[in-house]
């Protein structure tokens, strides 16, 4: 029984694994592809990658296991699973029927490229068009992409803002908004856990979204993401050319204009200027490591919040979003032209949780928008309240439930073993109890451990 | 012969558990809704009870938290 | 309700539980800053040579790698940074980021040098390494009789731009930083004392020192290794630098604890005389600034102490010279 919906972000290699092996072969025939796919490689992978990449023959599969010491063999097992899952090496028999690991070659080609040069230029720069008269500086291209993703943000708390049908369609689909017949979309639970991500989090979970309608769409999945990918790696303040750009990736560029990922002054442009928000892209990739993007320079508010011990929040900043989102979690106390008071009460805080948001976001937003202030002790937010949030949220989970059929009263242990043993092997089983004889299983296990039961029956 | 009951398992400490059974004992939500006490830690119940039950832990923990900070 | 108390217990049993794991939740990974600073050895003689000895294996080629080098260690991570600096015999010359780009990773420079498939960034740093490097040889002459190379002064330049980046970093980043030296003369006594303080320097500053030595062994480099945990490793084959590099040396430290990697070199703990620059095991130390001599003089060059001359059994506690292994 779901009883709170958690918003799920996969991380680039989850969502790469879930491709087809031909879609994947695909892609690895970009430059971009190959060095983003290595870049977020673990550790250890990226040095196997890097040690074989110049490497022409198989190496025996022995051979590498001895790359690392015994104790890192747990590690050494993971490595070899991802480099498999995605496809960046094969098996292949040695002459001597040993088995060994070659790089998949069109991933080996391309990061070499990636790396070394050769191969074809990416994009066309800008250069060839001449230098453009309404040139962009890095400044306001920060400013522009900002503004833009606010836009969104605005949009999905209901502030009166213009968005295209597309983009409300890509919220609704992904689950962030619902609409109902002939009305306006209003957030969901999911919505708002997302809106207290940092915005390379944000960023990456909408594009995984928009990847996943792709198709749908009728556009091609390798061309996007390789051109997304490519994006990732250009430099900022340069200025690109569309030109010999697909009919469908230059849709893509519009949804990516506005989404603020890249600048282009007019519609019919024929040049375009990534902006922080797409070189950071893959910064928000790996879920796991809470980067703080919200501080580079340029991304919008830097730091405005401080809180104090005795639950108070400050809240220097006058954009609206910025205080909807404080308020999602806290009572609004005082509002002066730049700052904002609030409050944490156990009420707020709990208000929150019931709206689907845990007390690890909340944590997660503060502590990403804390102020230079707050930032020079350490740890950035004061113990107490962080240790509150969580106590809050763990007092609404005092009780766990688990949807289940209760099987008991078995006739002897030999029976309810049998089962037991059988509910395990299909993955159904919930929680068992030998010696009171009794097992919960999952509802959908239920109707196969029954079938069981009642062969096992006939059989005896 | 095996007994087949549908409905929640209850994952909790034992002293929510013992507030379980007090309910359940009352007659707090108007019916018994307790299949089996299986151990400490584990109840089986109605799944009808899920979203009550709930109001009713939130309840008590109202009533065993105190305003800790002033305005 | 007779289960009241019961829970109450439980409940600040399991707070006080919270509050020891919450602590450690608390502490957060930040951003780290990676910073490898490559400093090579271009002295021009060593690799004249060395182009009569092995035609295959020139300057170029050893750039080649270490651009490979810096190239995979700038692409793997996008927090990662990277200096290389060239070490001649005349003067230290930083090949990245260089003078004339302005501080490297500018955004406004024209590159029109690399028009193929390799990262722009990457394509930026090569032409601007190979800029440098283009420069410093064909405008250092050699003079006189210094044929050294000037090492210590390399790495000395290398600390101090590892502490000016980690002064400009954003708050609540962190960096970690390391050198590695890719050596091909033989190593020159005469710096023992400043190569010495910036060992010394480096370790206090947490940053690690890597050695890949081309030629002869080197004992500096090998007490440097030592002193800072970085690695040390005389290539047996220097066709294969470039796959050593990737191997060994691009790993940070963390990951090395995991690798089988090659095993720790012998170290050469001989001190440098502070009269010859000799390398000795045995000599004199001076009592009250412990200079090091291979042979007794009256009077410490260091700190001007005057010893009187004494017969050993006349021993005066105050101004004895010690007979130490160095």
């Amino acid at each position: 029984m779901k009883l709170r919906v958690q918003l799920q972000c996969k991380n680039l290699h989850e969502y790469l694994r879930e491709l087809g092996p031909d879609v994947l072969d695909r892609l690895y025939n970009h430059p971009a592809t190959c060095l983003a796919v290595c870049r977020e490689l673990p550790l250890l992978a990226k040095n196997y990658v890097m040690r074989m990449l110049f490497l022409e023959q198989p190496l025996p599969q022995a051979a590498v296991a001895l790359w690392v010491r015994k104790d890192g063999q747990r590690d050494h097992d993971e490595c070899v699973s991802v480099l498999t899952g995605l496809r960046l090496w094969h098996s292949q028999q040695l002459q001597g029927g040993l088995q060994g690991y070659i790089l998949n070659p069109v991933f080996k080609d391309n990061l070499r490229i990636a790396l070394l040069g050769g191969g074809k230029v990416w994009a066309d720069e800008g250069i060839i068009l001449g230098p453009d008269r309404h040139a962009r500086d890095i400044e306001s291209l920060d400013r522009y992409a900002m503004e833009r993703w606010e836009v969104i943000l605005q949009f999905m708390v209901g502030s009166p803002s213009a968005v295209s049908q597309d983009l409300a369609q890509l919220l609704v689909q992904a689950g962030l908004m619902k609409s109902e017949a002939g009305e306006a979309p209003y957030i969901t639970s999911a919505g708002f856990q997302f809106l207290l991500l940092d915005t390379a989090s944000q960023l990456w979970y909408l594009t995984l979204q928009y990847l996943n309608t792709a198709q749908s769409r009728g556009m091609e999945l390798v061309e996007i993401l390789s051109f997304l990918f490519q994006l990732s790696f250009s430099t900022l303040g340069r200025d690109y050319s569309v030109e010999g750009m697909s009919e469908s990736l230059l849709t893509f560029l519009q949804h990516l204009r506005e989404f603020g990922l890249v600048f282009q002054r007019k519609r019919k442009s024929r040049r375009y200027y990534p902006t922080r928000l797409a070189i950071t892209l893959a910064a928000g990739v790996s879920s796991n490591s809470p980067s703080n993007m919200t501080n580079t320079p340029g991304t919008g508010d830097a730091g405005f919040i401080v809180v104090e011990t005795n639950y108070r929040i400050y809240a220097y900043t006058n954009s609206e979003l910025q205080i909807a989102l404080v308020a999602l979690f806290s009572e609004m106390l005082y509002r002066f032209p730049n700052v904002v008071v609030a409050h944490l009460t156990r009420e707020s805080v709990q208000q929150a949780i019931a709206n689907g948001i845990t007390a690890q976001q909340i944590i997660h937003f503060l502590r990403t928008r804390a102020h230079p202030v707050m930032l020079k002790q350490s740890p950035a937010l004061p113990p107490t309240i962080t240790d509150q949030i969580r106590l809050w949220e763990l007092e609404r989970d005092r009780l766990q439930f688990t949807e289940g059929v209760l099987y008991n009263q078995f006739l002897s242990q030999a029976d309810f073993e049998v089962l037991r043993d059988r509910a395990q092997g299909l993955g159904c089983l919930v929680w068992q109890d030998a010696s009171h004889r009794a097992m919960v299983v999952t509802p959908q296990g239920h109707s196969e451990v029954k079938k069981f039961w009642k062969r096992q029956r006939s059989h005896t | 012969m095996v007994n087949v009951h549908k409905g929640v398992l209850v994952e909790c400490d034992p002293a929510m558990k013992q507030f379980l059974l007090y309910l359940d004992e009352t007659m707090a939500l108007g019916r018994k809704f307790i299949l089996k006490d299986l151990d400490d830690t584990h109840v089986f119940i109605l799944a009808e009870v899920v979203q009550t039950l709930q109001e009713r832990v939130g309840d008590l923990m109202d009533q065993n938290s105190f305003p800790i900070t002033q305005k | 309700m007779a289960s009241g108390m019961s829970w109450f217990s439980h409940y600040f049993c399991f707070l006080f539980f919270l509050l020891l794991t919450s602590t450690r939740v608390a502490c957060f990974a930040e951003d780290e800053v990676n910073l490898l600073v490559i400093v090579v050895d271009v002295n021009p003689i060593w690799w004249g040579q060395q182009a009569q000895r092995e035609p295959e294996f020139t300057l170029s080629k050893c750039l080649d790698g270490v651009m490979v080098m810096g190239n995979s260690h700038m692409a793997l991570t996008r927090t990662n940074k990277l200096a290389v600096i060239a070490s001649h015999c005349q003067d230290s010359h930083f090949l990245y980021p260089s003078k004339s780009l302005g501080g490297g990773g500018g955004a406004a420079e024209d590159t029109s040098s690399s028009r193929d498939g390799k990262y722009e960034l990457l394509a930026v740093a090569n032409s601007a390494i190979a800029e440098e490097i283009r420069n410093v040889l064909s405008k250092t002459e050699v003079r006189g009789n210094s044929t050294d190379t000037l090492l210590a002064g390399s790495l000395a330049k290398a600390l101090c731009y590892i502490y000016r980046v980690s002064k400009e970093l954003d708050v609540g980043q962190e960096i970690k930083s390391r050198i590695l030296v890719i050596k091909a003369a033989e190593d020159c006594a005469l710096q023992y004392m400043n190569f010495m303080n910036v060992i010394f320097a480096a370790q206090k500053q947490n940053i690690l020192i890597d050695a890949c030595v081309l030629d002869s062994d080197s004992g500096l480099l090998q007490q440097a290794c030592d002193i800072t945990g970085g690695l040390y490793l005389k290539i047996p084959q220097k066709l294969a630098l470039t796959q050593y590099l990737l191997w060994v040396f691009l790993p940070d430290s963390e990951q090395r604890s995991q690798l089988v990697l090659p095993p720790p070199a012998h170290v050469d703990y001989r001190a440098a005389c502070f009269c010859h620059r000799n390398l000795i095991e045995i000599g004199y130390v001076c009592s009250v600034c412990l200079s090091i001599f291979c042979n007794f003089s009256p009077i410490c060059t260091t700190c001007e102490t005057a010893f009187k001359i004494q017969l050993p059994q006349m021993v005066k506690p105050k101004k004895k010279k010690l007979k130490m292994p160095a």
